[in-house]
């Protein structure tokens, strides 16, 4: 089975622990990380980032990054303001952050520039989610609300103008702090799932921009997974169960917790902070607030591994799977790049963007030349029709050098000839004056 | 060697010595005999390579006799004796195929012989190159004619050159000695692309240079400048063939990895930029303003920062400007490989992080696609008509490089085009507008195709207008062909614009057409192939509209989803009217692959999939004929058609029976045993509960019968209810006897959906368990789904509003009327949705229903056709 990486880290600073999800080997343990939830992001596999809790008079905020052998951070930014939620595309060449204001703010990782910041909540955003196509980013906020911002009308101003808001939907329907958001498989079709405090969790379809489910919990849900089927979420709540609703599943007659939930995992722990599903689909990595992180097998519903990570509580966990590391790690280090410039504070805005940074081409690990780039044969190919064709002039100097060579031959065999006959003919002319002399 | 010394097959090793001693015997000159003819060598060579003669490797063969292996090393030391005492010769012909027949050898040769004997090969190839350019009039004085004074000489130890250096970086250990070696080579292999006059000399010389850079890169480093200068001059000399044009370009763009580092890249490509620019404001005077020149310069070299060296350095750039006043085909062959170059520059790899001036090079690329050829004579009265026709003569070539620029960005910036994006987009949507060539419409689908792959679905919310416009105009003559009355206005016009390349206004004019002559195919009658848009950009415009479909279905698709899937499954249909072809692939006297019919019907069909696949609300309406034509096209044994077709089928059968697989039944934990038992039929199967339909268990056999051993009594009620309750369903059936079974279903289902909501009462809901009990159970919670309305009737009625949203629940009435327990919850229902004023869509409908998936929303109510499908029809 491809081994995975299991990050956590909490808001006390207890660092950001990371274990092998199969073999369950603590592995290095990165220093100083008070993190908020939500703001621990692997970028592109290449590298670590996590925005840090600051203090309330802190006047910027601090996003700090750690390569993946180094204990301490590498590279620290400070944003303008104090950031809480940290999101990276898939390719890990840019960096979202949410603000305490309500701000989102898009940096460009291989230049640290600040790309875009926009206002985008009332008040702090809370969590932020790429689509599965990452061209939407979703966001969500303090205030209840989330929303869907297409990236590419970020960047249109043309559009931008014209348009009345910026978002492409705003889900206003909870009434209290939105904790977390998921979204599904199936790029404009997908569905987004967020949970709130006001004990509910609410399924949303992105194609439509309505909501399609409303399901209310027990207790407040920090946390949703959802299954790679999409067949159920699990939602983890303050109760310290970990909910399973039904998203296509078949519901039960024993409605214990109510609609839609069709069961729990729980351990009579206390209360789950944040979950994350393993490559696999299976294994469910879930974050508590006694500084435990446990990993449960969704299909037998049993605790499988048990990681301590500190005294205080979890709030981020991040599943990494090595093979990511290891492929993208392996250009790094063979051009001795490290970490990315640091994020810039403030956009230059009479800098225009005008270039990107960024490597060319594939990185085929494979730089064998192929037989193709031999080229003496075809050379000689193309070198034999013009010789068939005996236009050229090319192939014409090779014939006339084949000539002269011949010619040479021959003239010499001419001289031979010419020099026997004219013996013959001296000969011949000496034998006839004799004669006559003889005759006459 | 005896007479019946038999070998024991084809792969047995001695017979390799054989044939390659048999091959020196007889085809090889020497000394004595003369060569016979080059197509004897190529025999030669396709042998050696063929039965891999020089390998001497013994992998794959079972047994390894030492006299045959030593035989084998034998003949190829005769092998290799023979060549290169061939290569020696003083007989131009002899010694050309010496050398031919030394490159071949150093590819195919075992590598213990390469290492021993390479440099011996090396010293003299090389001399045929050096011997040349140093010694040339040396040898004219002493009038013995060198034999490497042949061109084809020359070109040949060239070629062998660059296989032997290639076959050299394979090896890391000789990478000193071979990186000293190219250094020395690489000044006479610049003087012969300086001084030497063939082209065949200069293309293989580039070609060694290439093989340089790649292997080698830091052989090229110390005379980097000579190599830009005399590769440049070569492109602006106007004197190449597009070939070679081709190769320099490459060249060019690959020089930047012998340094291998950000600056050389970046400054390399600002030089070509600046280049481009300075050409294409001579070439587009007249054509367009002064100042868009200044403009792009301003953004090439941005106000404050230092103008770069001219590419080619100083000397080349100075001698261009002279030649200035050239004839405008040649500058623009030169822009076209300058643009060509930067576009390699872009999409092939290198070593490190580049900063790629995307803004300088969308708006060159913006720059060229905006000129048009019209020329205002307010604005430039001194244009002659015979200026005007020869910048119109060239646009379509500099418009189709700046496509190929604009793709080159797009692939090479992948995520990071975000932030120009929309810039690209704009551009290329205006450009579209008044792009009628075929070729060059083809390049923006290809672009937009990509665009939308790569950016999702915000991309496809800018493009869908553009994309369908377009397509309608490329497909709509092939659509409605057989449609005397429609569409013939467009058509024409269309084909009008085509026929008149030079015309850049797209009119509607009234030519006399007649409608069959625009018929896709050769109308033997007229004599004329009359073909107005033709296949490859149909092709086009169908991939485009596949990746339109793939990529953003589903946003805001309402207003154009209708429109574009019947547009395609006419074209599907019209396209695989006339039977199946079969692909011919030979082409005469021609290379490059011309799309057949073949291609086009599986074009059309791919999309008629994604048509058919992407979701809507309600059932498509050509599932049926869509089916059809896939299933005929399946039997097209050995096509690709048939491949796509299967997969088409597979694909589809999850849309008839949409399924929602969850890890494990988490209903009844004590079915973990039946789910094993009963893996055939495993019951999270979502619809599984239908598979008893009195159709399947009467088919499917012993399917049901199995499952029914190990049931328990759920099951048991399941079976009981389900031949009154249940829905029929095809999912068990053949889809081939698919129309037959829709006709007898229709009675049934009108039965049974008047018995579905008779026995609606809560104990069969509970026992059968199926979604409608957990409606019932949903909609007594106090908690009110806002949004979700659940319609208890179950699938077939969810599905009925969705289809028909008014009219249907009115239908509906006389149904709920005999439900019993379930009746007023029907009603509030109806209610609580008029209330909503949400039309009762599927959407909100099928969510009500627990088994339903949130992202199959429309797939699922299309889960439950027959219903829909049945009802209009038995009316």
């Amino acid at each position: 089975m491809e081994p995975e990486l299991v990050m956590a880290s909490s808001p006390t600073d207890a660092g950001i622990g990371c274990w092998d999800l199969h073999s369950g080997a603590e592995l290095l343990r990165y220093r100083s990380c008070a993190s908020p939830s939500h703001g621990l992001v692997c970028v592109g596999g290449r590298f670590v980032a996590s925005s840090q809790l600051r203090e309330p008079s802190a006047s910027s905020g601090s996003v700090l990054y750690w390569s993946w052998n180094k204990a301490h951070a590498e590279v620290k930014n400070f944003p303008a303001e104090p950031i809480n939620p940290l999101v990276s595309n898939s390719d890990g060449t840019y960096i979202v952050g949410g603000g305490v204001s309500g701000d989102i703010y898009m940096w460009e990782v291989p230049t640290g520039r600040l790309l875009r910041k926009w206002h985008a909540h009332y008040r702090a955003v809370t969590c932020l989610v790429f689509s599965d196509d990452q061209s939407l980013l979703i966001s969500g906020a303090e205030d209840g609300a989330v929303r869907v911002w297409s990236l590419l009308m970020i960047f249109d101003d043309m559009r931008r103008e014209q348009a009345k808001h910026l978002y492409d939907y705003s889900f206003s329907e909870h009434t209290l702090r939105v904790t977390d958001i998921a979204t599904g498989y199936g790029g404009c079709n997908a569905i987004i799932v967020s949970a709130s405090e006001d004990r509910t969790c609410k399924v949303w379809s992105l194609s439509k921009g309505k909501l399609l489910r409303n399901i209310v919990f027990p207790s407040i849900i920090d946390a949703i997974a959802l299954d790679p089927g999409e067949h159920v979420f699990y939602a983890g709540g303050r109760d310290g169960k970990i909910y399973i609703a039904a998203l296509t599943a078949q519901g039960t007659s024993s409605n214990t917790y109510g609609m839609h939930i069709i069961g729990s995992l729980a351990d009579h722990s206390k209360a789950v902070t944040c979950l994350a599903f393993s490559a696999d689909g299976v294994l469910l990595v879930s974050g508590y607030e006694d500084g435990m992180v446990r990993v449960w097998d969704t299909k037998t519903h049993n605790i499988v591994r048990i990681f301590k990570h500190g005294k205080g509580p979890v709030n981020n966990i991040l599943v990494v799977p090595w093979m990511l590391l290891n492929s993208q790690s392996s250009p790094i280090r063979r051009h001795g790049s490290s970490l990315p410039p640091p994020l810039e504070k403030y956009a230059n805005s009479t800098d225009e963007i005008a270039e990107v940074k960024a490597y060319l081409g594939t990185h085929g690990t494979s730089d064998e030349p192929l037989d193709a780039s031999y080229v003496s044969v075809h050379t000689m190919n193309s070198q034999i029709e013009e010789l068939q064709q005996q236009g050229s002039s090319a192939a014409a100097g090779m014939e006339v050098e084949r000539l002269k060579l011949e010619y040479r031959r021959s003239m010499q065999t001419v001289q031979q000839w010419q020099k026997m006959y004219e013996n013959l003919h001296q000969f011949c002319l000496d034998e006839l004056l004799d004669g006559d002399q003889a005759g006459g | 060697m005896a007479a019946f010394d038999h070998v024991r097959n084809m792969h047995d090793i001695a017979l390799k010595p054989r044939l390659l001693r048999s091959l020196i015997r007889e085809h090889l000159p020497d000394e004595k005999h003369p060569f016979k003819g080059p197509l004897e060598l190529s025999h030669v060579v396709s042998t050696v390579k063929t039965h891999r003669l020089l390998s001497e490797s013994l992998a794959g063969v079972e047994s390894t006799d030492p006299k045959a292996v030593e035989s084998w090393k034998a003949a190829v030391d005769a092998w290799v004796d023979r060549v290169f005492s061939l290569a020696s010769s003083n007989m131009p012909d002899k010694c050309w195929a010496g050398i031919c027949l030394l490159g071949v050898t150093s590819q195919e040769c075992s590598s213990e012989r390469f290492l021993a004997s390479y440099s011996l090969w090396l010293q003299k190839l090389q001399s045929y190159i050096q011997y040349v350019s140093e010694s040339k009039m040396v040898c004219f004085f002493l009038f013995k004619q060198p034999p490497a004074d042949s061109h084809f000489v020359k070109v040949a130890s060239c070629a062998s050159l660059s296989d032997l250096f290639t076959r050299m970086g394979r090896f890391p250990r000789i990478k000193k000695d071979a990186t000293s070696q190219a250094v020395k080579l690489t000044q006479p292999v610049l003087k012969l692309l300086n001084e030497d006059s063939s082209e065949a000399v200069w293309e293989v010389a580039v070609c060694l240079l290439c093989t340089f850079t790649t292997s080698f890169p830091s052989s090229i480093q110390r005379c980097y400048d000579t190599a830009e200068a005399a590769v440049v001059s070569k492109i602006m000399s106007g004197k190449c063939s597009v070939k070679l044009m081709k190769e320099l370009g490459h060249c060019l763009a690959l020089l930047p990895k012998s340094k291998g580092d950000e600056e050389s890249w970046s400054l390399m490509m600002q030089k070509i930029l600046l280049r481009i620019n300075v050409h294409l404001n001579d070439a587009f005077q007249g054509v367009e303003e002064d100042s868009k020149g200044n403009e792009a310069m301003r953004i090439l070299v941005p106000p404050g920062k230092d103008h770069p060296p001219p590419l080619g350095g100083q000397v080349v750039g100075e001698a261009s400007d002279q030649r200035i006043k050239r004839s405008q085909q040649l500058q623009i062959s030169s822009v076209s490989t300058l643009m060509r170059c930067s576009c390699t520059m872009l999409t092939s790899t290198y070593p490190v992080q580049v900063r790629v001036p995307i803004r300088s090079l969308v708006v060159l690329a913006g720059r060229v696609l905006m000129v048009d050829g019209s020329s205002s004579q307010a604005i430039f009265p001194f244009m002659t008509a015979m200026q005007q026709e020869s910048i119109c003569l060239e646009l379509p070539v500099l418009h189709m490089h700046s496509l190929e620029l604009l793709s080159a960005i797009i692939k090479s910036a992948r995520s990071q085009l975000l932030p120009h994006a929309a810039e690209i987009v704009r551009l290329l949507t205006e450009y579209f507008k008044r792009c009628v060539l075929p070729d060059l419409r083809i390049k923006v689908y290809s672009i937009i195709r990509i665009l939308l792959m790569s950016l999702g679905v915000g991309m496809a919310v800018y493009l869908t207008q553009e994309v369908i416009k377009n397509a309608f105009l490329d497909l709509e003559t092939i659509a409605y062909e057989g449609d005397q009355t429609s569409s013939s206005a467009y058509s024409k016009a269309s084909s009008e614009i085509l026929l008149q390349p030079g015309q850049k206004k797209r009119k509607h004019s009234s030519t006399t057409v007649s409608l069959d002559e625009q018929t896709d195919r050769v109308d033997l009658e007229v004599g004329v192939p009359i073909n107005p848009i033709p296949i490859s950009l149909k092709i086009a415009a169908l991939e485009t509209l596949e990746a339109l479909l793939t990529v953003g279905s589903a946003l805001g698709a309402e207003s154009w989803r209708p429109s574009i899937d019947s547009l395609l499954i006419s074209v599907a249909t019209n396209a695989c009217k006339g039977g199946w072809t079969k692909e011919e692939n030979h082409s005469f006297l021609s290379s490059e692959s011309v799309p057949a019919w073949a291609d086009f019907q599986l074009a059309a069909l791919r999309a008629l999939l994604a048509s058919l696949l992407s979701p809507t609300r309600f059932r498509s309406p050509n599932l049926a004929r869509g089916l059809e034509l896939f299933r005929r096209g399946r039997q097209e044994t050995g096509t690709k058609t048939a491949e796509f077709c299967a997969h088409a089928l597979l694909a589809l059968e999850v849309l008839i029976h949409p399924r929602a697989l969850s890890l494990i039944d988490f209903s009844s934990p004590s079915n973990t045993s039946f789910n094993v038992v009963d893996s055939r039929f495993p019951d999270v199967y979502s619809y599984g509960n239908k598979q008893n339909t009195p159709f399947s268990s009467g088919i499917m056999g012993k399917g049901p019968n199995d499952s029914n051993s190990v049931d328990d009594d759920l099951y048991e009620s399941w079976l009981a209810n389900d031949d009154e309750i249940e829905i029929p369903e095809t999912e068990t059936e053949k889809d081939r006897d698919y129309a037959e079974k829709h006709s007898e279903m229709f009675g049934v289902s009108e039965e049974n959906r008047q018995e579905l909501v008779s026995v609606h009462d809560a104990r069969i809901i509970e026992a059968k368990g199926d979604e409608n009990m957990v409606e019932v159970q949903h909609l007594q919670e106090p908690i009110k789904l806002d949004g979700t309305v659940p319609i208890v009737g179950g699938g077939s009625l969810a599905a009925q509003i969705s289809s028909r949203v008014v009219s249907d629940s009115i239908e509906l009435d006389p149904v709920e009327g005999k439900v019993d327990t379930g009746n007023n919850v029907l009603a509030a229902i109806t209610d609580s949705s008029d209330m909503e004023g949400v039309s009762t869509n599927a959407a909100t409908s099928s969510l009500g229903k627990n088994k339903d998936s949130a992202i199959d929303l429309d797939s699922e109510s299309e889960s439950i056709p027959d219903i829909v499908d049945g009802d209009p029809d038995s009316d």
